[in-house]
């Protein structure tokens, strides 16, 4: 690149970054963190602390930045995130608690945590009520739960129990769709939960291993199963499944030996990850593609689509930094690349 | 090379001599461990007086005494060797010339071994796989109880207590004529643990520990020429697994270790000779929650038949060879069961051919049902330069052999999983005067197939020889002891520096530390003993890029004893972190603040 070129480009940026400044005048200044993408790091296995990262204005990446507003760290294994009205709410497993904070800026509101917070997964918001997915005690099958968060209190006021290995959670009206992964073993349920009674009113059979669950524009509630791994002495095959109206219309079977993740949308085209390549598929057509898209290619950690690009993270060795590879979804390109923490796990939107 | 060798020693057997010699006490006493055979390394011996009066964990002892570093999940928990570089599973430990690190993970928790009663560690830096077989490549370290034929009766008692609720008490017996030896001794130790995690409001929470040992050494000499020893011990360790600073924790580990040997020693006039038989059990008990009654468990077997010869061809010339078959079980929760058989050969000859120079050459070769174990050789000495000053060299391959774990570890072990091997090269100089020693030496070590677990799906993770690393370093020894009158003084001080790099990465591995010292003063007044400690440990990483790092510290302990009744009685008090230090050796994970302990120790 020519002195010129960076010249305009540099330019170009200025101008940019002075015009937002201008029409963020008109808006009242929440926060450092209003506009970007969150990546939550779960952080190292054993011994340290998930730490949150952010994407902002010209695609700049700040580390740590939980950290940088509290003077604390998260804790150990940040799992997910979830965003609802102006709080986040971060829920770290292994410290056994769910942290609340503004998130624009990041800065600590409230702790959940206590006997009823116990192996934290997912949070989910309806109003001014939260839902958090507990396993519960790791080594046992039996004792998993939902717990029913008053929002305005931060504590939990109910629980509810459910099947082994709650995962992460779709709202869709007053219903709360449950992904019963299986913990550390294997379930293959869907859990139907009715906000307004706060109970499970019905549970799917769907495939082995549900991993990922999302709406279309539509309303027909997609979910894909991973299906049992040949570790497990039992291996089943891949599925993705289809659920209109609490029902199961369609099934699509990925066959043997073939165990996808990551299901994600972008307008009408599903993506999920699947033996290192990325997979697309409109929601109108019933069939899966052969095909991975070229250039995609990677085992992800996570992965989610939004706003015409797709986010993948990689965890490398587990040990040090991963990476956040973004394409572009609609030139099928990658637009770029940064170093996240360490395990990258999940990637959030405004 | 190898046909280099071989002819070698075709040639040097091919002439042989007729002098009566002697019987060369030093291999006799010392087995492989004998520094007449590790003429060209660094040997160091902890006598039982320096163990007795440490009285602390042995990883502790070789923190300070040996200069060796260690990794520990909080104070009392798991506690890995890091040596030369080199990895835990990547440093021999040995009971009485018997290979005793876990045949499930390949290492040793240094925590759950205890240094009472034994009469000597013996330490040899740098790779040693000739002699003493697979995963020698750090160094080698053997727990020696001696057996002397001597008309002795001595009890011991030793009560400790000590901060954070601990306690531990221990009861010896020596009971020994000119034919029959007896030592008896056990041990139990308890601690709460539950000590303050400094700058934050948290402590040390579900880290209680309670542990004994048992031992039992007899020997018999049948005639002059004939000895036959038996070795028992028994140890049990019921522990907590401590929290860290981000997360509680409610689980907890049992273990014990059972270990019997029996020995026939022969000596001739031109030849000694031992045949060991042993058996080693190693049990463990996982519990993901205490309060619960679910647990996972595994245990391995090992039953072994080891036979040294050594033989005198002249003064000046020796051979010492051997021969061992090692046949294990495992079994476990988590692992198939499985079983594997290995028998392995070594020879050495050691030559004193001119008075300044000794030297020794040697080889193995081992065979396997389960892998093919490599052909390793060896070449080592000692030479005199100057009246008071050697120098000491030695080249060798080395090899690790992959563990259980990694091979049988349900649905994810790998049984295509080759050895490790390693080429390991050193040069130290030795100035020795009487009162002082001064040792300097660097090395160079290259590991290749090193299996590392690596994710090889989204979620499974799978052994693989995959990783390769070249380490280098310098280590630096000086003891002095200095006597005025009734002063008496001794300096004990030792550096290391340790460069270990993954060769793709270029970046130091995680957990070593560029930098390690330590220092101690001992004085003695009459019938005080005054010992301070100085230890050094350089900030490590904690990630494969470098970017994360537990910081460096230093760490004070003192320690005052006094004696009572013509030594009968010893009274000891030890301030331990004496500077109330905030330190970690794993990431969060703190250690303990200042603590305290008091012992008294009867002997009559």
């Amino acid at each position: 690149m020519n002195l010129f070129k960076k010249l305009t480009i540099a330019i170009l940026l200025l101008i940019t970054i002075i015009s937002c400044e201008s029409d963020s005048n008109q808006e009242p200044y929440l926060g450092s963190y209003a506009n970007g993408i969150f990546v939550l790091n779960e952080g190292p296995f054993n011994n340290g602390t998930g730490t949150l990262s952010y994407i902002g204005v010209s695609n700049v990446m700040t580390h740590n930045i939980y950290q940088k507003a509290n003077g604390e760290e998260l804790g150990n294994i940040a799992q997910s995130m979830y965003l609802h009205d102006d709080k986040a709410y971060i829920v770290i497993n292994n410290s056994h608690k769910v942290i609340v904070a503004n998130r624009y800026t990041m800065e600590k509101i409230a702790v959940i945590e206590g006997t009823n917070i116990n192996n934290p997964r997912y949070f989910v918001a309806v109003g001014n009520t939260g839902y958090i997915s507990n396993w519960g005690d790791a080594s046992n099958a039996t004792d998993d739960f939902i717990a029913v968060i008053d929002l305005n209190t931060n504590t939990v006021t109910s629980t509810i129990s459910v099947g082994e290995g709650p995962e992460d959670m779709l709202v869709n009206n007053d219903t709360i769709y449950i992904n019963l992964q299986g913990g550390y073993g294997q379930n293959n349920k869907l859990e139907v939960l009715n906000t307004d009674s706060n109970t499970v009113t019905s549970s799917l059979t769907i495939g082995d291993v549900p991993n990922s669950i999302l709406k279309d524009s539509n309303g027909a509630i997609w979910v894909l199963c991973g299906g049992k791994p040949s570790w497990t002495g039992s291996e089943t095959n891949g599925k993705l499944i289809k659920i209109e109206n609490n029902a199961v219309t369609n099934t699509l079977d990925f066959g043997t030996g073939k165990h996808p993740q990551h299901l994600t949308i972008s307008n009408n085209d599903l993506y999920y990850n699947l033996d290192g390549k990325v997979y697309k598929m409109a929601i109108s057509i019933n069939e899966l593609n052969t095909d991975g898209i070229t250039g995609f290619d990677g085992y992800y950690y996570s992965m989610k689509a939004n706003d015409n690009f797709l986010y993948t993270t990689n965890a490398g060795d587990f040990s040090s930094e991963g990476t956040l590879k973004v394409f572009d979804l609609s030139t099928n390109t990658e637009a770029y690349s940064k170093t996240t923490g360490i395990i990258p796990g999940n990637i959030i939107f405004q | 090379m190898r046909y280099n060798i071989v002819f070698f020693f075709i040639t040097i057997f091919a002439y042989s001599q007729n002098d009566t010699i002697h019987l060369l006490e030093e291999v006799k006493l010392h087995g492989n461990f004998s520094p007449k055979i590790n003429a060209g390394y660094h040997l160091q011996i902890i006598k039982d007086s320096a163990i007795q009066n440490n009285n602390q964990s042995l990883g502790s002892i070789l923190q300070n005494k040996a200069n060796i570093y260690f990794k520990q999940n909080g104070n009392g928990m798991v506690s890995s060797i890091s040596l030369r570089g080199s990895g835990a599973s990547h440093t021999g430990v040995y009971w009485n010339g018997i290979a005793i690190n876990s045949s499930l993970n390949g290492q040793t928790d240094f925590n759950t071994l205890s240094a009472n009663g034994f009469n000597q560690i013996e330490i040899k830096k740098g790779a040693g796989s000739t002699l003493f077989g697979s995963g020698a490549i750090g160094g080698a370290i053997n727990l020696r109880d001696q057996i002397y034929f001597i008309q002795k009766k001595e009890f011991g008692l030793q009560i400790g207590l000590a901060s954070y609720n601990s306690q531990d008490i221990s009861f010896k017996s020596e009971l020994s004529t000119a034919k029959i030896y007896s030592k008896f001794s056990i041990q139990g130790m308890q601690s709460e643990n539950n000590y303050p995690y400094l700058k934050t409001d948290l402590s040390n929470e579900n880290a209680a520990y309670k542990n004994y040992h048992i031992k039992g050494v007899l020997g018999y000499k049948l005639n002059y020429n004939n000895q036959i020893q038996l070795f028992i011990t028994y140890s049990n360790n019921d522990r907590e697994l401590s929290r860290t600073l981000t997360a509680p924790n409610n689980s907890k580990y049992k273990n014990s270790d059972q270990r019997i040997l029996v020995q026939w020693k022969n000596y001739g006039n031109k030849h000694n000779s031992s045949l060991k038989l042993a058996y080693l059990q190693e049990i463990y008990n996982y519990f993901p929650n205490k309060n619960n009654t679910l647990f996972s468990e595994g245990s391995s077997d090992n039953y072994i038949v080891k036979y040294d010869f050594n033989y005198f061809f002249t003064k000046r010339w020796n051979i010492h060879s051997g021969l061992e078959n090692n046949y294990t079980k495992g079994n476990g929760t988590n692992i198939l069961k499985k079983e594997r058989n290995r028998t392995e050969i070594y020879l050495l000859t050691h030559q004193n051919p001119i008075k300044k120079l000794n030297y020794n050459i040697s080889i193995r070769k081992g065979f396997s049902n389960t892998y093919n174990i490599p052909f390793i050789y060896a070449i080592d000495l000692k030479l005199k330069i100057l009246p008071k000053l050697n120098i000491k060299a030695n080249y060798s391959t080395n090899y690790k052999l992959p563990t259980f774990n990694d091979l049988y570890w349900n649905f994810s072990g790998n049984e295509n999983l080759v050895a490790e091997n390693n080429k390991s090269a050193e040069v130290g100089l030795d100035y020795h005067t009487k009162n002082t020693n001064i040792n300097i030496t660097s090395y160079r070590i290259q590991s290749d197939n090193l299996i590392q677990w690596r994710p090889v799906s989204s979620s499974l993770w799978r052994p693989i020889n995959i990783q390769s690393v070249t380490s280098y370093g310098l280590e630096f020894e000086l003891n002095t002891v200095k006597k005025i009158n009734n002063h008496k003084f001794h300096l004990q001080t030792q550096y290391a520096y340790t460069v270990s790099k993954d060769d793709v990465l270029r970046k130091q591995l995680i957990y070593v530390p560029y930098h390690k010292a330590n220092a101690s003063i001992q004085y003695n007044y009459k019938k005080w003993t005054l010992n301070f400690n100085q230890q050094y440990n350089g900030k490590v990483f904690t990630t494969t890029s470098n970017t994360q790092e537990v910081d460096n510290f230093w760490l004070s302990n003192i320690q005052i004893n006094k004696n009572f009744l013509k030594k009968k009685i010893n009274i000891g008090f030890i301030v331990n972190n004496l500077f109330n230090k905030a330190y970690q050796t794993v990431a969060y994970r703190p250690m303990p603040n200042r603590n305290f302990k008091l012992k008294i120790n009867i002997k009559i």
